[in-house]
């Protein structure tokens, strides 16, 4: 076990590494300058060089690779030697080229609103897209079937930001039952918090229970015709017992795979859904760095996402291992 | 062991008479191809302490029929008629509450695969203690642990205490067929059906597992029905042996009877397909030509007549009329042909007889 | 101005504008193209009446309540020596005042008066070389200490610095003329010197003086950069999250790119400002929802959002729904500073007639109708706005708005014109715009091929001299109302360089270059007729570029918002006399 966390961080780390590296080549490649976004309306050339050198991008991206690494493990110090000077401590991911904000203050900011749509999302469509599915692969051929199919067929193919969209103009625009959408921290008010995020959460939460709900369905449809269903059946348990204990453990195996992957792959950001509803998560901070070409944001969001993506993967392996004992870690 | 018979014997006089009583059974499950026959007419009965074997090629009826007996179809799929007589009660037309509580009871089963049979997450030991504790809700839990690992001492596991914490994938092949026994023996039940026990195991352990069965009938008094295509293992386990095929009975004798005088083309078929230790090891052997029937479309008249070389023996009777089964000169043994019985003795020993495997 | 390439990004960005007005002269303009135009009316006040605190009341306003500013973006700086986008500017205009204001009230009669300053700058000599300033009585910080001329010199010296670099440079270069502002004199960080020209005799006065004559100073000092930044309240980089306030409203609490909350400053005094009535107890700006959210929460008008306005367009797909009564009545339209040309390279189209084809060819209600209607603007047949001081509506060539093919054929007589590349910028909208441009060209006969640049780009490929293209949209407005930002920026043909260029039409005419001279050197008050004049002469005879539309802007207000009008000087709502319904 610990062989095997000590190796799968490594690989995370070697990972994340290449990623920072292509992130950094790709972001070169772009033919437009930051500063030529930066520079505001003084777009002549004396003030871009004067934007690049304060940005530190007339450096060799060699060079401004390495500081960067530099400043995420040990800090670093920007403006060194002049009165613009000022330290910036480990893990330092720099500042926001657009208004010189620390990134690492943008990421605390903007990551607890993602993970808040995320978890919240990702209870309700676990709760009932995997209830559901379960519920109509048991009484397969049956009205109920029958209505699940058809509602999560359409809440599959539907678009969150259709629905989204809807669901805003039903409940907030039109009918004003609902506020529109804010994000207030936890820790400051648990009820403000929910009643900001209903709509991300039933958005999401609605759009994912229908996947999971076929998903499921079909899980727990395969795992019915296993051999052990039909033993623990055969044991006398009833149906209830053996629907509950012996079949849904095996069938929501591949779904706790696919859940973590997915919430893994949300808290990297879920765009759509913050854009829509004006939440400035991760998903919204990193397509508008991308537009505005801020690089430090953009390379600290990418990184990110793939860090909760690979702690993802790493969390689902232990947890496929706690739950199937014939998954061994190594 | 008595012969199929077509007066059910009362309830109330179960206890003499056989554990189980098959009467005229009849499994169909309508398809959107058409109506699956899958057991047509079939009857049989075991005593406690006998066994049973039922032999047949894959789709010939035998695992459908097995799984009747236990209740597992489900009802609202499976079209189910006649009369399946368990210690007196009839379970065609019970509840599945009903039949619940004698599954695992009063008979239980033993599977095919046993890796695949036993839940792969949850630990052998929990896995018996479950069948137990089911049967006995006052049961501790305790109680149940030891009587589970009791249980896999008794059918030959070693450090059954060790090994009840051990999960079915920890075990041999062996084992978990051992384990498999363990978890169907738990509660003594007096029917037990084996459906192809050994046929996933090796040569070796296969022996093993059938001398277990055999010792633990003896201790238990069950009933034991052992489904399988392998006439090596009905020689050496069965009492009587019933031969299906299309969903139908076509022999059914003492394994003497049915090994040694075998009077249907299609147990010829089965026997000849066997190779024999003792007859000559370059004799060929002669598999069965042609595949099983379709079970939703049989063929007429006899349905093993397309693979049948005396079909023709019989005017065109073997392609109009289904034979029924019909006692042979001797006692207790039934056969369905339409071939006269000196024929059959006939081929038997002209054709069968010399190169046949098992019973010689 | 440019309008900066990362508002193309993403789109709804505030679009860079400052200052509209006018000029001494009191000159009357009015665009006959544009329905919602006002009278253009506007002076340099140096009356005591106008110079004096504190500001006119607005009838029925009431103190009291938060005005909600919901934004698409954060701003980008509120640091005064970085403030140069127009909402930034009417937001810094609440927690700081610069040496000169405007003075609105919406009825487009716009006065530049004193704000710090008695009066608008007194021109010592008469020869707009000397400009001298003095600031009012009772002028306070949030902390209640003095403002002192010394601290408007800071500030203007820290704008030299190349780390603030992003505000506008108007008196820093002509403090440092020739070469760039900040060549020799790079702000008072690096060894403390303050910059040569600017004087404080006493706390209560500021001097400027420059080699060249100024007349526009006083527009120039009404820019954020003279605004007042004690050094010991400098945090440099970082001042632009807490601006130190000499205005009505101080910085109460400032999340980057979620909210700003401004809160009174209980040490500002009424009476020492003409231009503020400052009613609402503070303002509330929202940022990150997008503008197609903030429209259509204005439309429904929830009791939440009552208050609340927007600076963003309101975009194509909500502006049916703004035509009801209930919410026509709370739309602010009408024209920015702004001009859209189809400009045309005269290095490689050298012949006017085929520029006068093209002008005629040009069918300027599609490329309005791609863009979103006459929300969106209004077909222009002049180089300057509107909005610009003197502005007189000609039309030399009389082309209907959906052009005239047969008037195109008629010109070309026959002749074939050259295959032409039209740049355009990747965004939606512009290739929208550039292919409605193309499809009237063609039509007319042209032969025209499309080529998107990339946006952040955009600017830097068609400011190179040599670049491949023929035709190519750009917009440019004024950072004052009056000709000298947008003729000499734009014409001058020595101002030619081989790239970063502004004079996107590559037109260069000796008779036209002295004729700006000569107008330079006139008194304020005579440049705003012989601006118009030289706009007239360059359309008649030269007709460097084609005029598409006039910019305009339409902006949605909640229910118990009073007072709201669009700012002549801003192009976008005004903060400084609005009120909360009560």
């Amino acid at each position: 076990m610990v062989r095997f966390l000590t190796r799968r961080v490594l690989v995370g780390v070697v990972t994340l590494i290449a990623i920072s590296i292509i992130v950094f080549g790709l972001f070169f490649a772009v033919p437009s300058s930051p500063a030529k976004v930066m520079c505001g309306k003084n777009c002549d050339a004396a003030s871009i060089a004067q934007v690049e050198t304060r940005l530190g991008l007339r450096e060799p991206i060699v060079t401004q690779y390495t500081k960067f690494m530099k400043g995420i493990f040990v800090g670093r110090t920007y403006a060194d030697g002049t009165a613009f000077e000022r330290r910036c401590d480990a893990p330092c991911l720099g500042y926001s080229f657009r208004n010189d904000e620390a990134v690492t203050t943008i990421l605390s900011r903007t990551v607890p609103v993602t993970i808040s749509i995320v978890i919240g999302a990702a209870i309700l469509w676990l709760l009932i897209g995997v209830s559901l599915g379960m519920v109509s692969a048991l009484r397969r051929g049956t009205l109920f079937d029958k209505l699940a199919i058809g509602i999560s067929l359409t809440g599959a193919s539907m678009q969150v930001f259709f629905f989204g969209l809807i669901l805003l103009f039903l409940l907030v625009y039109t009918t004003g039952l609902l506020p529109f959408p804010s994000y207030t921290p936890f820790t400051e008010n648990p009820a403000k918090w929910a009643q900001g995020l209903i709509l991300p959460w039933v958005t999401l939460g609605f759009l994912n229970s229908a996947i999971y709900a076929r998903l499921s369905r079909a899980q727990m449809l395969e795992t019915l015709s296993e051999d052990f269903v039909r033993t623990a059946r055969a044991k006398g348990l009833p149906l209830r017992r053996v629907y509950t204990k012996h079949a849904l453990r095996a069938a929501i195996t591949p779904i706790v795979t696919i859940a973590g992957l997915d919430i893994g792959a949300s808290l990297g950001g879920t765009f759509i859904t913050e854009t829509i509803f004006g939440l400035r998560g991760l998903g919204k901070e990193t397509v508008e760095a991308v537009g505005f070409l801020n690089l430090p944001i953009v390379v600290a969001t990418v990184l990110l996402a793939a860090v909760f993506i690979v702690v993802a993967n790493l969390i689902v392996d232990v947890l496929y291992a706690v739950i199937d004992p014939r998954v061994r870690l190594s | 062991m008595t012969a199929p018979t077509s007066a059910p014997q009362s309830p109330a006089t179960t206890d003499t008479g056989p554990y189980l009583k098959v009467n005229d059974l009849r499994v169909q499950f309508p398809t959107e191809d058409g109506i699956v026959k899958a057991v047509d007419g079939v009857s049989f009965s075991v005593e406690r302490g006998q066994t049973l074997g039922i032999v047949g090629e894959s789709g010939s009826g035998k695992s459908v029929t097995s799984l009747t007996i236990m209740g597992l179809h489900n009802t609202k799929r499976a079209r189910i008629s006649g009369e399946i007589l368990v210690g007196g009660r009839n379970v065609v037309g019970m509840s599945e509450e009903q039949t619940r509580r004698l599954r695992g009871r009063d008979m239980s089963m033993i599977f095919q695969d046993p890796l695949s049979a036993l839940h792969p997450y949850f630990k052998v030991g929990a896995q018996i203690a479950e069948a137990y504790k089911v049967h006995h809700p006052n049961a501790s839990k305790s109680e149940c642990r030891r009587r589970a690992v009791d249980m896999l001492g008794r059918v030959g596991i070693p450090q059954p205490a060790r090994r009840a914490d051990q999960y079915p994938h920890e075990f041999s092949g062996g084992m978990r067929q051992r384990a498999m026994i363990a978890m169907a023996l738990v509660n003594d039940p007096d029917l037990l059906i084996a459906d192809e026990p050994t046929t996933a195991l090796d040569v070796t352990v296969q022996a093993q597992i059938l001398d277990l069965l055999e010792d633990l009938q003896r201790e238990f008094n069950s009933a034991i029905i052992m489904i399988t295509h392998d006439l090596g293992v009905v020689a050496q386990v069965a009492d009587d042996v019933l031969v299906m095929y299309g969903g139908r009975a076509v022999e059914f004798g003492s394994v003497e009877q049915v090994m040694r005088r075998p009077q249907h083309p299609y147990t010829w078929g089965l026997l000849a397909s066997v190779p024999s230790l003792h007859g000559d090891a370059d004799a060929d052997l002669v598999p069965i030509k042609g595949n099983p029937p379709s079970l939703i479309n049989l063929p007429s008249g006899c349905a093993f007549h397309p693979r049948c070389r005396y079909a023709g023996r019989n005017g065109d009777r073997s392609f109009t009329e289904v034979p029924e089964l019909h006692q042979v000169q001797e006692r207790g043994h039934l056969v369905a042909c339409h071939l006269s019985e000196a024929d059959r003795q006939k081929f038997y020993a002209e054709d069968i007889a010399p190169s046949a495997g098992v019973a010689q | 101005m440019r309008i900066k390439g990362g508002a193309l990004v993403v789109g709804a960005l505030a679009v860079a504008l400052t200052a509209t007005g006018c000029n001494a002269t009191t000159n009357e303009g009015g665009s006959g193209d544009s329905g919602e135009a006002k009278t253009q009316s506007g002076s340099i006040s140096y009356e005591a009446a106008d110079n004096t605190g504190p500001a006119k009341a607005v009838d029925g306003a009431t103190k009291g309540g938060v005005i909600t500013v919901m934004q698409v973006s954060d701003f980008e700086h509120l640091d005064p020596a970085r403030n140069y986008v127009n909402v930034q500017q009417l937001t810094g205009n609440l927690i700081y005042r610069s040496l000169a204001g405007y003075v609105e009230d919406g009825s487009g009669k716009m006065l530049l008066v004193g704000d710090l300053a008695t009066n608008p700058g007194t021109d010592v000599n008469k020869d707009c070389k000397v400009w001298e300033f003095k600031l009012r009585d009772g002028l306070k910080y949030e902390d209640g200490s003095a403002v002192s001329s010394k601290d408007v010199a800071w500030g203007i010296a820290r704008s030299f610095a190349p780390e603030l670099n992003e505000g506008p440079h108007y008196i820093q270069q002509w403090l440092y003329p020739g070469g760039g502002y900040n060549a020799t004199y790079k702000g008072p960080y690096e060894g403390g010197a303050m910059p040569a020209g600017i004087d404080t005799p006493d706390d209560k006065t500021i001097k400027f003086t420059f080699a060249e004559p100024h007349c526009d100073m006083p527009y120039a000092a009404a820019l954020p950069t003279s605004a007042p930044v004690p050094q010991a309240k400098d945090t440099k980089g970082q001042y632009d999250l807490k601006p130190f306030s000499s205005g009505p409203y101080k910085v109460k609490s400032y999340t980057r790119d979620n909210a700003l909350e401004l809160e009174r400053n209980p040490n500002w005094d009424a009476n020492t400002d003409p231009i503020r009535t400052a009613y609402p107890d503070g303002y509330k700006f929202t940022f990150g929802l997008e503008q197609q959210q903030i429209a259509e929460r204005l439309v429904a008008d929830a009791p939440a959002d009552q208050a609340s306005l927007t600076w963003g367009d309101t975009p194509p797909a909500v502006l049916p729904r703004t035509t009801a009564a209930n919410v026509a009545n709370r739309v602010a339209k009408g024209p920015t500073q702004y001009v859209w040309y189809l400009g045309v390279n005269n290095l490689r189209i050298k012949d006017k007639k085929i520029r006068e084809a093209l002008y005629y060819g040009l069918d300027r209600d599609a490329a309005l109708k791609a863009i979103g209607g006459t929300s969106a603007g209004t077909p222009a047949s002049t180089l300057m706005s509107p909005t610009t001081a003197g502005f007189e509506a000609f039309d030399v060539y009389n082309a209907p708005p959906t052009g005239d093919v047969n008037k195109v054929k008629e010109i070309l007589g026959g002749t074939t014109p050259p295959p032409l590349v039209l740049a355009h910028s990747n965004t939606a909208l512009r290739t929208a715009q550039a292919e409605a441009i193309r499809a009237s060209l063609v039509k007319a006969g042209f032969q025209v091929t499309l080529k998107a640049i990339e946006s952040t780009s955009y600017y830097d490929q068609v400011g190179r001299k040599n670049n491949p293209y023929d035709l190519y949209l750009h917009g440019w407005g004024s950072d004052w109302p009056t000709g000298s930002t947008i003729i000499p920026p734009l014409y001058d043909g020595r101002e030619i360089a081989d790239e970063g260029n502004n004079n996107l039409a590559y037109f260069n005419d000796d008779s036209i270059n002295t004729e700006i001279d000569k107008i330079r050197a006139m008194p304020a008050a005579e440049q705003d007729a012989a601006w118009t004049a030289l706009d007239k002469k360059l359309m008649t005879d030269f007709l460097p570029e084609i005029p598409a539309y006039y910019d305009a802007t339409h902006e949605l207000y909640g229910s118990k918002v009073g007072n709201a009008y669009l700012s002549d000087a801003f192009g976008a709502l005004q903060l400084n006399k609005i009120f909360v319904k009560q």
